[in-house]
């Protein structure tokens, strides 16, 4: 498929599925209740699928090959913060700060 | 509609969700970057943004795409993804109860993890649902609007950037700041964990399937973990 069209189908469809379920539950099953399985099973998609997307971008980023990794002592700095505080920009500003000095004292280190 | 953008309710939403749009600066920045490298235009990019409507799934699209992903995985990998919105969807719709349909209709569109997680707060404080529907429609405004510029920026600025300033790391932290806190008790922890060693187990899936089958996974071990728990409470 050609670059543009393939774009386009992404975003359409996407854009398309996040719609519905959006939707899903505030008009067109407004008046079921959700089914107890599938209400159980959603409550694991925000930790499992997060997990999933986190890990890789933290433990295997694509920037060559380091001694030491300063992204996996910031992220859990972020996670702190994060737990405690329940703020994205708190987490943001720790993490930043984090990777930012872990980065320059491994630089002067080596 | 201007006597909605004049109500308290609406005003106190879209201020109170703008400290949350500071702090999706960068995410919103990098997706637009990341739409860049996946070439696309720049109207191809601001509908990612504008149709789309959700940091994760654009820069989940967009990194499957430069990675040469087939259509199929990138559409199956999203809608797991979004399958988070069913949830929200269902928690929100007491709250927009007393909304008229093409109301409801309108403000689902911008149903987020962000706004989502202010307008329950505001209704659970206040039990007063048609305070929380504006609260919830003036966060959405405040994020969308303020997303759209995040990622054309983005998408402009991205080679400007210095690659040592690791704006990238921005994506990680916006979700472990969802993440943390939807790790209170042991299940949710188990449903994280499996997914986080599935995901460096299969990563020599083709495709990136090991994103999308390690999600389903720690979503059927967290599932299957509480189902276990009851049957040996009930024992």
């Amino acid at each position: 498929m050609e670059g543009t069209l393939k774009l386009w189908v992404v975003i359409v469809a996407v854009g398309a599925i996040n719609y519905a379920s959006r939707l899903s539950f505030i008009a067109f099953f407004a008046r079921r209740t959700m089914p107890p399985l599938l209400a159980r099973a959603l409550r694991y998609v925000p930790p499992a699928m997060l997990m999933a997307l986190i890990v890789p971008m933290v433990v295997a980023p694509d920037v060559g090959v380091q001694a030491i990794n300063p992204r996996i002592p910031a992220a859990i700095v972020a996670g702190i913060v994060a737990w405690f505080t329940r703020s994205s920009l708190k987490t943001m500003v720790a993490g930043m700060a984090a990777l930012w000095l872990l980065q320059a004292a491994l630089a002067r280190l080596g | 509609m201007r006597r909605v953008l004049n109500t308290p309710d609406f005003r106190a939403g879209f201020v109170e969700m703008l400290p949350a749009c500071l702090g999706l600066i960068p995410f919103g920045l990098v997706c637009g970057v990341g739409a860049a490298a996946a070439g696309a235009d720049v109207l191809e990019a601001l509908g990612m943004s504008a149709i789309i409507f959700s940091g994760a799934a654009q820069i989940l699209a967009s990194q499957l795409l430069a990675a040469g992903a087939p259509v199929a995985v990138v559409i199956l990998t999203c809608a797991v993804l979004g399958l988070r919105f069913l949830m929200y969807s269902a928690a929100m719709a007491p709250v927009l109860r007393t909304l008229s349909a093409p109301w409801q209709r309108a403000v689902s569109f911008l149903l987020t993890d962000q706004v989502f997680a202010a307008s329950i707060r505001k209704f659970d404080a206040h039990g007063d649902p048609r305070g929380a529907a504006l609260h919830f429609l003036g966060g959405g405004m405040a994020l969308w609007s303020t997303w759209q510029i995040d990622n054309v920026v983005g998408y402009f600025a991205g080679n400007v950037i210095p690659a040592a300033w690791s704006l990238e790391f921005t994506v990680p932290l916006c979700f472990i700041a969802l993440l943390a806190p939807a790790l209170r008790g042991v299940l949710p922890i188990i449903a994280a964990t499996t997914a986080g060693v599935a995901v460096i187990a299969l990563a020599g899936l083709p495709m990136r399937l090991n994103l999308v089958v390690a999600g389903i996974l720690g979503i059927v071990a967290g599932t299957a973990a509480e189902l276990l728990r009851e049957r040996w409470k009930a024992r």
